[in-house]
């Protein structure tokens, strides 16, 4: 007892005041941003991207990183010749409409090479009429979301799902109860039963034996709530996109608030996005 | 058990075991390394390299498969570590033609792999099923009866393993004629459970989303009262078709895929796949690359455990315990984050060696913070074991014991807990984990004590190693890339990942793509012994069982 006691006042506040104070010195590997003034578009890095996540067009001169589908893994850095391309430690990159990630502001089109499937490609579960989740009942609580917002901007209940990741998201999103990330000092924590949340934090690709669940914990959360597609896989399929068992993000199934790339996101970057989704940052 | 498989195993050397099989079952030798014996001269001129003289290969009938397995694994007591089919329909591969199944059995004290093949013609895909003799073999051959459509005859269980209601019968993935971006209908077949009958005893479901921030995975109790009768385990939730994805992948992109396994064992699997292909272009990995993967895999395994210590302490409510483990564990993050920028060890691997130096320079700083780490859970150790209560809670709870797990072959810490004393870092070792002594730690009771334990021996067994990787470490180059692979060529990687042995099958295809990426990591032998050690104790105890294991879905489900 007495050393447990003294193991406990040992050391000081171990406790990172993330948002209050950005932790800006570690060498961590953020965001790829793209110089396209300094880009030859010899293309080598949209051909070997391993996540189709780099949007090319030489003809047009035109490049950019989807950022929903980036993996952040640096080859495009390492490939790229011209020096065009650069990690940043830039890791706030959450956004509320997957739009916004993309260079050219818009989901659907894709590099039409790649993708020819995307654009009719529906979800296949089948779902009554009656459970899809429908915007007109979206629209019905807008407003009283807005009003809810005020009240759990201090407080809200998070249950996490997971619907297909390698269980790296996860454990990210473990890390937000251990010491250093701490999230209940926001008023936010983690509840064991949809029932009982207000927000629905997602990760993984909602694969096709996963994805009845998914819908079935969207239904099972009251209204109004909120539902936060955490990694790549989630916010767009990530490196799993295409394949028959998966579906490419979880928001062919169900509609999604705020998008937070990253392959994993760190901890920190998933407390940015669950407190953008809060409207308590810009 | 363990005794008479040693006695056995003396008598048998190499030249006596290629004659037993090739005299006794007409089993053909085959080139280790290669589809097509007349392939060997590349046009690419590239010397395979001698791999080790213990991996063999025999190709057999497949009536003759029964025979052959039960008697390599009855009477010289080697292990079925791998099971898996492979599409060879295509032209280019000879007249050999059909589906490859091929059954890897490694004698783990004598460091021998067997691999037996056999071929069966596409028009009646069915194989004589191993199940009742190895019991290891049957979640593999629900496995490939699913992904493949071979029918295994006999087997006592095989109800679907990978796809659940929704998939169509009759359409097999792992075909070659079966198209990865196909999208089918969802169907509405039964899923049907080991029932359990009698007065007082009910079932109860849970999953597959859980409570806790896991994986999603559903578990079916049979109870009378409190104890458990019977748990079946439906995984395959997060069946994402990472096999199939990587088919016709360059080899590039097939380690960020192969990176995307289990978030937590990044570096384990995409090691494991990079020595699959350094073997089948020969080249030789720099030697200060193979003390830095050292360096990265205990990292892992450092993190890994520690996060399991947490989990168990957390199960049993020993709330200080388990923020104390998360602070390591937050410390290990942050020198992951020092090394590499990952905190996941993403990125750090690549094919022929690292991406870059990634010690040089940071040697002093990296065993300060080992020995910070190492003190800390020293003391930590100390308060947890003086703890009555818990020790209470987690001695003789779940309790996998010996013969089931030789007879499921469970590895890693799950089996070293039930004196299965294997560890791939000693038979099989790779990297430079054969120039550094590696202490192997072993307890035998196999509950959830021994398995706490043998996590926390590893945790300074692997501080040290990290310690003594950064000591030894030669100067030098940490790269020779390698651009070319030989087409039709294959070769394992096996390496040891923080839950234990994890074995890669790779077989090139033209142009430096990939043919068949086979993944098999520790989570998929370990499920069906932890569905046996969680038998007779109560429900509540099985989180803290679940977590002694804490195996991974997604490793399991790919």
């Amino acid at each position: 007892m007495f050393n447990t006691l003294k193991k406990i006042i040992q050391y000081p506040r171990l406790t990172q005041e993330y948002p209050k104070i950005i932790n800006s010195t570690a060498n961590f590997i953020g965001q790829p941003v793209i110089h396209p003034e300094r880009c030859c578009f010899c293309g080598a890095c949209a051909q070997r991207c391993p996540s189709q996540a780099i949007a090319f067009d030489g003809a047009a001169r035109r490049i950019g990183i989807n950022y929903d589908q980036c993996v952040f893994c640096v080859l495009c850095e390492d490939v790229c010749q011209s020096g065009a391309i650069r990690m940043t430690h830039c890791f706030e990159l959450a956004e509320r409409s997957r739009a916004k990630l993309r260079p050219d502001g818009s989901v659907l089109t894709e590099s039409a090479a790649a993708e020819p499937n995307t654009a009719d490609a529906k979800p296949t579960l089948v779902i009554h009429e009656a459970d899809v989740p429908a915007m007109a009942d979206e629209a019905l609580t807008g407003e009283l979301k807005k009003h809810i917002m005020k009240v759990f901007g201090r407080s809200l209940q998070i249950r996490e799902v997971d619907s297909g990741s390698c269980n790296a998201c996860d454990y990210e999103i473990n890390a937000l109860n251990n010491p250093v990330n701490d999230i209940e000092r926001l008023g936010i924590s983690f509840v064991a039963s949809p029932r009982h949340a207000d927000m629905l934090l997602v990760t993984g690709t909602a694969t096709r034996n996963m994805q009845q669940a998914l819908v079935k914990t969207y239904q099972a959360t009251p209204d109004p709530k909120l539902v936060v597609a955490v990694g790549a896989c989630a916010c767009s399929g990530g490196i799993f996109r295409d394949s028959y068992a998966t579906n490419n993000g979880i928001d062919s199934l169900i509609p999604v608030d705020v998008y937070i790339p990253g392959c994993p996101p760190r901890p920190q970057a998933i407390i940015y996005g669950i407190l953008k989704a809060l409207e308590r940052v810009e | 058990m363990v005794t008479t498989m040693n006695t056995l195993n003396t008598n048998i050397n190499l030249s006596n075991l290629k004659e037993t099989l090739t005299d006794t079952f007409s089993a053909v030798e085959l080139p280790n390394g290669c589809i097509k014996s007349e392939n060997n001269t590349d046009s690419l001129g590239m010397q395979a390299k001698a791999v080790t003289d213990n991996i063999l290969y025999f190709r057999v009938e497949s009536d003759r498969i029964e025979p052959i397995c039960t008697y390599i694994h009855k009477e010289w007591g080697y292990q079925l570590v791998l099971m898996f089919a492979n599409d060879e329909n295509e032209d280019e591969l000879g007249t050999d033609l059909g589906y490859g199944l091929y059954y890897v059995f490694a004698d783990k004290e004598y460091r021998i792999l067997v691999t037996i093949k056999t071929v069966i013609g596409a028009a009646k895909p069915e194989v004589q099923s191993l199940s009742h003799t190895i019991q290891a073999a049957a979640g593999y051959e629900r496995e490939i009866q699913d992904l493949f459509g071979i029918v295994p005859i006999g087997h006592p269980d095989a109800k679907r393993l990978v796809f659940h209601s929704n998939w169509p019968q009759g359409i097999y993935p792992l075909r070659k004629t079966f198209d990865v971006r196909s999208k089918l209908p969802m169907a509405k077949e039964e899923i049907r459970f080991r029932k359990v009958e009698g007065e007082g005893v009910f079932e109860i479901p849970v999953g597959p989303v859980h409570a806790g921030i896991i994986e999603p995975g559903h578990f079916r109790f049979s109870v009378a009262g409190e104890p458990i009768i019977n748990l079946e385990a439906q995984l395959y939730y997060v069946h994402k078709g990472i096999e199939k994805l990587a088919e016709g992948q360059t080899l590039e992109k097939g380690l960020y895929l192969s990176e995307r396994i289990s978030g937590d064992e990044t570096f384990a699997n995409s090691l494991a796949y990079c020595q699959a292909i350094e073997t089948i272009s020969g080249s030789n990995v720099p030697e200060r690359a193979e003390y830095m993967r050292v360096l990265f895999a205990e990292l892992e395994r450092l993190t890994s455990h520690l996060g399991d210590l947490g989990g168990v302490c957390l199960d049993a409510a020993y709330g200080f315990a388990t923020f104390q483990f998360r602070m390591m564990r937050g410390w290990a993050y942050a020198l992951a984050d020092e090394l590499c920028g990952m905190r996941f060890l993403r990125s750090v691997n690549t094919l022929g060696g690292m991406r870059k130096d990634f010690v040089k320079g940071k040697e002093a700083s990296l065993i300060r913070q080992l020995e910070q780490i190492r003190s800390e859970l020293e003391d930590t150790v100390s308060i947890v074991k003086s703890n009555s209560l818990f020790t209470d809670r987690v001695e003789n709870t779940g309790i996998l014991a010996t013969p089931i797990a030789i007879d499921l072959n469970a590895v890693g810490p799950g089996g070293r807990a039930s004196g299965v004393g294997y560890d791939v870092r000693r038979w099989f070792p790779y990297a430079a984990y054969d120039k550094l002594e590696v202490q192997i730690p072993e307890h035998n009771n196999g509950d959830i004590n021994c398995r706490f334990n043998i996590k926390i021996e590893e945790c300074f067994e692997s501080i040290r190693l990290m310690v003594q990787a950064i000591e030894t470490m030669p100067a030098g180059p940490v790269l020779e890339p390698i651009t070319h692979v030989k087409p039709y060529h294959f070769a394992f990687g096996i390496t040891e990942a923080p839950r234990g042995e994890n074995i890669h099958w790779l077989m090139t295809g033209k142009n430096n793509t990939i043919y068949r990426y086979k993944i098999r990591t520790p989570s998929f032998c370990n499920w069906p012994a932890l569905c046996y050690a969680v038998n007779g104790n109560i429900i509540p105890d099985f989180p803290l069982i679940n977590k002694s294991f804490n195996l991974s879905y997604a490793g399991n489900d790919l």
